[in-house]
């Protein structure tokens, strides 16, 4: 609320009608990026929208986090056909002239300068004046906790604080955009949870774009309101955390997404809803997470969460459930839950039992719904 | 009885003390106590008085001081200015492990000759007949042989250039090399040209660097009698040669005072020095 007030105020006090931001902040257009014969970035293209939470999220070696420095301006790119921000192109602008800011994994704070410096620090290079910029660090400082410690030495920080110093800090400059680098990777995992929830709220309260980097899927589902799925320099997958939990249309995406249950099959039959597959001789129903539609003979891939699988019952299979016998072959205590592996026709597969104290028989006929089994082609990575 | 191996043994800060102590307390001490006594007919007597001290400040002993520090102060500021660009090149410019390493390694090779033998070879350089003023002649620059280029304060502030950009350079490698990326990379992204960069992050974190290279360059070259010597010619009379010849005329009393006063006033540059380089590092100067 306080970015939006400023956004009507000059810098001499008059008070403008506000121009209201693009709905489409950031748009990037086939930008590759080369570090000598290494391919970084390879045709990547992505949007972000005014106020929109998005996450980059992919293991180490994907590219998020060269894709973010190119955002910042922090490297420029090799090719890019267009990249816009806020309605200019900054392809060729480096980082100082960009009106983005970035957080950083290890939050990159001035250790010679202490919590009320470092925050005030881009605005002295702005020149504003000593008066008005303590003012704004101050209150950004109280947007953050952290007015108590304004004359904190950094040293003298817990992780969690140097964070919001370093949000605090890239929030004073009303940046268009906040990119932030993997900035909960150095905390620990109760402080994590607890910053996840304060950046979520941060973002709304400022209603400000955020483009997060993180190899997490837990932290992309959890905060993100769209998620751009990364590998090996290219964007494989996008959508909300429910398309992509519930559908990842790829080999990668479903084991990156902790499908651990995956097997090859072929299509049977393919129906208005499910398509039915078969390997080896046991027949399943599953839905079609990929573009396109798969004709009879493919060879697909089929995947689902072992936290789906239950014990089926003694009766008739329900409809759209699918159900194989299986015999124990192991289960691994991890406090909230037991991990069973049960070895079937078509290979082992992993069943999460939620009661952790829970006996487990040798022979089994363990059942999924028929619409949480996806299916994609086999053929893609 | 098991003893983490950082710890050091209690017994160990003894001897460290008791060993500095004999070998660097002892001699300023003997120094000081020394420059108090008086001499008769070339002894020493035990009779304290302060006539050392005037005698000091009323022979031309005092100028000799001023040149001395006039001489290492240029020099150092010389070294300032032309380290931290080559250090700082080094330490964060080149991304090259190859070019970094064979940088530090050609800093090493005026360490492979003597002092000496590297001096002498300017003396062939900036004579009167050397290929300098050959040069400046042909091209019609002077017309005659410029002779202030050897044996003046030209040239042995020329002189100790080469050896003394070692040691300035080493210690503001190291402070550059130890300033994390990330910061300078935070320092662009909000806003900050290289400039405000330089002076605002850079420079305030490598004040120790800074200071290192200023004790290493500027007390060395107080007390070294090669260079002035050999490049000096008899012109530049330095404190090292004043007290060298001081002891040859075996006035012992004299000789410790100048060493006294000597000691005295570095003391104060280097702490002037260090409480304001602290107070830089803190960023609240810069």
């Amino acid at each position: 609320m306080g970015l939006n007030e400023r956004q009507m105020t000059t810098e001499d006090g008059s008070v403008e009608a506000a121009a209201p931001r693009p709905a489409r902040i950031l748009e990037v257009n086939r930008l590759v990026h080369t570090f000598g014969d290494f391919t970084a970035l390879n045709d990547v293209s992505l949007s972000a929208n005014s106020r929109e939470f998005v996450t980059l999220l992919g293991p180490s070696g994907s590219g998020k986090s060269t894709l973010l420095r190119i955002l910042a301006g922090l490297e420029l790119p090799t090719r890019v056909d267009a990249l816009i921000l806020d309605g200019h192109d900054v392809a060729d602008v480096p980082a100082n002239r960009r009106n983005v800011a970035t957080v950083f994994q290890h939050y990159g704070l001035f250790p010679h300068l202490n919590v009320l410096e470092n925050v005030e620090y881009g605005l002295r290079v702005r020149k504003v004046a000593k008066a008005e910029r303590r003012q704004r660090a101050l209150r950004m400082l109280e947007q953050v906790q952290l007015a108590d410690f304004a004359h904190r030495n950094i040293a003298k920080l817990s992780g969690g604080q140097k964070q919001r110093v370093a949000l605090a800090r890239s929030l004073v400059l009303e940046p268009v955009i906040l990119l932030l680098d993997e900035p909960l990777g150095a905390l620990d995992e109760k402080l994590r949870i607890d910053m996840q929830v304060e950046l979520l709220q941060l973002q709304r309260s400022l209603g400000m774009t955020f483009i997060y980097v993180t190899h997490s899927q837990e932290e992309a589902l959890t905060m993100s309101d769209r998620i751009l799925l990364m590998n090996q320099g290219r964007i494989v997958q996008e959508g909300t955390p429910e398309d992509m939990f519930d559908r990842p249309a790829s080999r990668f995406a479903a084991s990156f997404m902790g499908m651990e249950n995956m097997f090859e099959a072929v299509v049977a039959e393919v129906g208005p809803e499910t398509i039915t597959v078969t390997a080896d001789g046991v027949t399943f129903s599953g839905i079609w997470a990929a573009k396109g539609a798969p004709a009879a003979g493919d060879r697909v891939c089929c995947a689902f969460r072992s936290e789906k699988v239950r014990i089926a019952g003694d009766g008739a299979p329900e409809p759209g459930l699918n159900r194989i016998e299986g015999s124990l072959e192991s289960r691994i205590y991890k406090g909230k839950y037991l991990d069973i592996t049960y070895r079937t026709a078509i290979g082992p597969l992993r069943m999460r039992e939620w009661d952790a104290h829970a006996v487990t028989d040798e022979a089994v006929r363990i059942e999924w719904r028929a619409s949480q089994t996806i299916l994609f082609p086999a053929n893609e990575q | 009885m098991f003893r983490p191996p950082t710890q050091v043994d209690p017994k160990g800060h003894g001897s460290f003390v008791l060993i500095w102590s004999f070998a660097a307390l002892l001699p300023v001490v003997g120094l000081v106590l020394w420059s108090v006594l008086s001499m008769q007919n070339f002894r020493l007597v035990w009779e304290p008085s302060l006539q050392a001290y005037y005698d000091v400040l009323a022979s031309g002993r005092w100028e000799v001081t001023v040149r001395t520090l006039r001489i290492a102060a240029i020099v150092t500021l010389i070294e300032i200015v032309l380290a931290v660009p080559f250090a700082l090149w080094i330490a964060k410019g080149t991304r090259s492990i190859a070019v970094r390493t064979t940088c530090l390694g050609l800093l090493t090779i005026p360490f492979f000759l003597s002092l000496a033998s590297r001096t002498i070879v300017w003396r062939g350089i900036l004579g009167l007949n050397g290929p300098l003023n050959a040069v400046l002649m042909h091209l019609g620059i002077v017309d005659q042989p410029l002779d202030w280029l050897l044996f003046s304060e030209f040239s042995v502030v020329l002189g100790l250039i080469g050896p003394y950009f070692p040691p300035m350079v080493f210690p503001l490698f190291l402070a550059f090399a130890l300033i994390d990326d990330e910061v300078l990379e935070a320092s662009k992204d909000l806003g900050a040209p290289p400039s405000f960069t330089f002076l605002h992050v850079i420079l305030p974190l490598a004040m120790p660097g800074l200071g290192a290279g200023i004790v290493f360059t500027f007390v060395p070259m107080i007390g070294d009698p090669v260079v002035p010597a050999l490049l000096g010619g008899g012109n530049v009379i330095v404190l090292s040669a004043s007290v060298q010849s001081l002891l040859r005329i075996l006035n012992y009393t004299v000789a410790a005072a100048l060493s006294v006063l000597m000691l005295a006033i570095l003391v104060a540059i280097i702490g002037a020095a260090g409480a304001l380089s602290a107070r830089m590092a803190r960023g609240r100067l810069a």
